[in-house]
């Protein structure tokens, strides 16, 4: 079958391919998004000691190492058979919200806002942030100094800005010293202000653009996170899980995060390292679901923080209900970032970050742990097995982005067929269009190719003129 | 004085090393005035341009696609960089070496996900690049200029290396610019 | 207690008969760098890193168990021992499974430091990647062999100044490895008091205190040799 590549993707974190399938009379049948690297995390981790994870998987990304040093370190907690001290836990969270405000930063004003600002068709060798510093000066050092914020937020609490050690089984190495929470409080108001202005650059944007609206993704699937215990509201570190579909009905609630596999099973690709998460009451592939910025402000009953909660009323006035379309993704983030520039006003005037009692310590009492939290693009999930003395026999990293797999394949269809009616001449306006619809989900691919060897495995042995040698079955 | 080109390629890592890059803040708009992006992942141009002066690699060799990327750069840049420790030692990436691959040409075509499914077999070589058997740092497989260690290297590691090669000055060997880790 | 007088780059400087070319040369300010000397046990002269080069001397001498004579005449810093200093450190590198950036002990590691001050900003030479295990088996302390560069301070600390000789070589060249005992996991090694010494003596993140994680195992390595000074001269520092 004749296909266009578009190769690579650019502005999303890691290695990625379209490909575009031709039709008939120049049509797009269908687009497939293809990942194509791969580490093996979940093979070279074995055998280390479960202490050094948290470190060691922060390098399965340099953007939100973070989520995955404290989903880490939450599976440490469960292998200890520890409740980290109350102090160590607002630590963890506080981290977490700077690293929100980082990420969702990154990938709105340097990665994806070029496309809106300087528009879709414009020239490509301009088309990125060092274009949009020339364009929009001020917008972009505000972007640049909102992520900054965020990255400031983990130095200043964990040492580094990217894979910073700090947190740990048990809890987190130190605590937080007055000046520097006062130090960080001090710089909210300007955090904020950039917030709201992305946010209003964005919803006027969806005001003057309904086709991209309409086109970038918008179809049902489930959506999937977790949300405060008790009142559902939006979580980002603790809580439990909830699942519900496209209008709004809640499927699943209050589900413990370990039980995750009791309804989220996981579909092989034959084309990329990326497999395909479902809900497995509805199956392969209708139980495709949605993870991230969209998800969370779909699922959560309120933010619990004054502008953020305004800011939702109108999102789902403006979404008619539960937001569909992965262009609210852009949206979605950034009444996140403005969230967390709440939160974190009320977290750093928290005496408890000061405290001394910021780190329980045990040995291994559980061989089997499962650490979960919500990423900048989704939730995440740790799942480890030790022997008796602590070395990893089995890691298994369930990442944000893989769940979006589905969603993301349908979503580039969508555009591709929606854009592209002769494939025998595309402008390259076009083929970032298509790009665009996945940057709306924000991939982290480093992240979600980490992974061999658990399942069973089909491998063919080729020669390099192709013909096959062997065939392996394990 | 004439702009640098500049490029950054990112191979077999987890492009920490370009969000330390990013770290620069407010720097990039000085940097913006000295030099051109003309080839990155956080920009959209799809081949990499001929005629670079300075090409920042971050990754180690992984795969196929990463050694025919390395060797492009080698041929289109006049200085390349070893960028962070990915791309100096292999680092985390190379962790999978003892573990083995050793088979000459393995391919994981696919995963068998429930027993009773039909498996296709696959034409996807130009989609999803083979695996070399052993993850290899960049110098091994094309002559580099200068290594910039770090996981990541911190901005100002990386901002003074860049106003050294941007005012033709060797770049400083010094023990707290190079160290790993 | 008599003294020689012995020039070091260019340097007249005077030591006490017996000392090492290394001690006198350290004693009046000159840096060599070492691996596997560790004050307060014997040396090893094993890793080559005091190299130096003595006039009228064909070879290149291990300053570390070459004594002080009378006249000698002494370089510490040609090209060739520069050059060495680095080749040796690169070897190191590429024999076993050095991965800085993860290990407990970054930033807090010996080798890691001297290949810094050494310019040693990339490896030459192809990595081993060798297949080696974790030992976890003891109630406090742990083994990665992926670190292990076989200096044998900890064989000697053990010996030498704990008295319970736990740790020795086994194995020649490549396969060469530190084991516990007669080559049991250290949590079965009888001969084992658990004092940490070794640990404390250890150079890179090789040995260290369960539990520990990336960057955190900091060592007192100094501290051994306060206690031998504290046995033989009952002389404890406050």
């Amino acid at each position: 079958m004749k296909r266009i590549i578009i190769d690579p993707v650019t502005r999303i974190e890691g290695h990625a391919k379209i490909s575009l399938f031709l039709g008939e009379e120049g049509t797009i049948t269908h687009a497939r998004f293809h990942v194509v690297e791969f580490r093996g995390f979940e093979k070279f981790c074995r055998g280390r000691p479960f202490y050094e994870m948290p470190s060691l998987t922060a390098r399965v990304c340099g953007i939100c190492p973070v989520s995955h040093l404290l989903c880490s370190a939450k599976a440490g907690d469960a292998i200890l058979g520890v409740r980290p001290p109350v102090a160590a836990v607002k630590l963890r969270r506080t981290m977490n919200l700077g690293q929100i405000i980082q990420s969702h930063a990154l990938s709105f004003f340097h990665l994806s806002s070029p496309d809106l600002l300087l528009g879709f068709d414009h020239d490509p060798a301009q088309r990125n942030v060092f274009g949009l510093m020339k364009s929009h000066p001020d917008l972009a050092r505000g972007g640049i100094r909102l992520r900054q914020f965020g990255q400031d937020v983990i130095d200043k609490l964990g040492g580094r800005k990217i894979h910073p050690a700090w947190a740990v089984p048990g809890g987190v190495r130190e605590a937080a010293s007055v000046e520097t929470c006062q130090e960080l409080r001090a710089r909210i108001p300007e955090a904020q202000a950039t917030a709201r202005s992305g946010i209003e650059l964005m919803k006027h944007y969806m005001d003057t653009h309904s086709e991209e609206c309409k086109v970038f993704g918008l179809f049902p699937t489930l959506y999937l996170g977790l949300v405060r215990p008790n009142d559902h509201g939006w979580e980002h570190h603790d809580g439990v899980l909830r699942i519900m579909d496209h209008t709004g009905t809640v499927l699943v609630d209050d589900l413990e995060p370990s039980r995750f596999h009791e309804f989220i099973g996981e579909h092989v690709e034959n084309d990329s390292y990326l497999k395909s998460p479902y809900f497995k009451p509805m199956g392969y592939p209708g139980g495709a679901y949605r993870v991230g910025p969209l998800a969370r402000l779909n699922l959560c009953t309120g933010f619990g923080v004054p502008l953020a909660d305004a800011e939702l009323r109108e999102f789902r006035a403006r979404a008619g209900g539960v937001a569909n379309s992965a262009f609210f993704y852009h949206l979605a983030r950034l009444i996140e970032i403005l969230a967390c520039t709440e939160f974190l006003d009320q977290h750093l005037q928290d005496p408890d970050l000061q405290s001394p009692r910021h780190r329980a310590e045990a040995g291994v009492n559980h061989l089997e742990a499962i650490g979960c939290c919500e990423a900048p693009r989704g939730t995440l999930f740790h799942h480890y097995r030790v022997d008796d003395n602590g070395l990893l026999t089995y890691v298994d990293l369930i990442i944000a982005t893989g769940q979006n797999n589905l969603a993301m394949n349908q979503t580039v269809t969508q555009i591709a067929q929606h854009y592209i009616t002769d494939s025998r001449s595309i402008p390259e306006g076009f083929l970032n269009r298509v790009e665009h619809g996945i940057r709306c989900y924000d991939p982290c691919l480093s992240c979600s190719t980490h992974a061999y060897g658990q399942m069973p495995l089909y491998v063919e042995l080729l020669s390099p003129d192709g013909t096959i040698i062997d065939q392996v079955r394990r | 004085m004439e702009r640098l080109k500049l490029a950054t390629v990112w191979l077999g890592g987890c492009s920490g090393c370009h969000m330390s890059f990013l770290d620069l803040d407010e720097w990039l708009f000085e940097l913006s005035e000295m030099a051109d992006l003309v080839y990155s992942p956080i920009a959209d141009v799809k081949d990499f341009p001929h005629g670079v002066d300075v090409t920042l690699v971050e990754g180690a060799i992984a795969n196929e696609e990463n050694l025919g990327m390395a060797k492009t750069v080698r041929q289109r840049s006049r200085v390349v960089v070893s960028f962070g420790d990915c791309a100096v030692t292999g680092n985390v990436t190379a962790m999978r070496n003892p573990h083995g691959l050793g088979l000459e040409v393995l391919r994981t075509v696919y995963l068998v996900p429930e027993p009773g499914t039909q498996p296709h077999i696959p034409d996807d070589r130009e989609i999803v690049p083979a695996l070399l058997d052993q993850v290899i740092p960049l110098h091994n497989v094309i002559p580099v200029d200068h290594f910039l260690p770090g996981c990541p290297p911190s901005a100002s590691r990386i901002r003074d290396f860049l106003k050294q090669l941007l005012s033709g000055t060797a770049p400083n060997r010094s023990a707290v610019q190079i160290r790993f880790g | 207690m008599s003294v020689v007088t012995l020039t070091i780059n260019d340097r007249q400087i005077t030591a006490r008969a017996g000392e090492t070319v290394l001690d006198a040369a350290r004693e009046t300010g000159i840096p060599i760098p070492t691996l596997c000397h560790l004050d307060g046990v014997t040396e090893a002269a094993a890793c080559r890193m005091c190299l130096v080069k003595i006039e009228g001397r064909g070879r290149l001498q291990a300053s570390c168990v070459t004594s002080a004579l009378e006249g000698m005449v002494v370089h510490t810093e040609t090209e060739a021992i520069r050059e060495y200093r680095r080749m040796i450190l690169e070897l190191l590198f590429a024999e076993g499974n050095h991965v800085c950036s993860v290990c407990v002990a970054n930033e807090h590691c010996e080798l890691q430091s001297l290949a810094a001050d050494h310019g040693m900003d990339h490896v030459r030479y192809e990595y081993m990647n060798p297949k080696r295990p974790v030992d976890v088996t003891h109630e406090r302390f742990a083994l990665d062999h992926n670190r292990c560069i076989l200096c044998s301070r900890c064989i000697r600390t053990c010996d030498e100044i704990e008295g319970a000789h736990t740790w020795d070589f086994a194995g020649r060249g490549s396969h060469a490895r530190i084991i516990a005992d007669m080559g049991q996991p250290w949590g079965e090694a009888e001969s084992c008091t658990s004092c940490g010494k070794c640990v404390q003596s250890c150079p890179t993140g090789a040995l260290f205190r369960k539990g520990s994680t990336v960057a955190e195992m900091t060592k007192d390595r100094e501290r051994l040799a306060e206690l031998m000074v504290a046995r033989k001269e009952k002389k404890w520092s406050v």
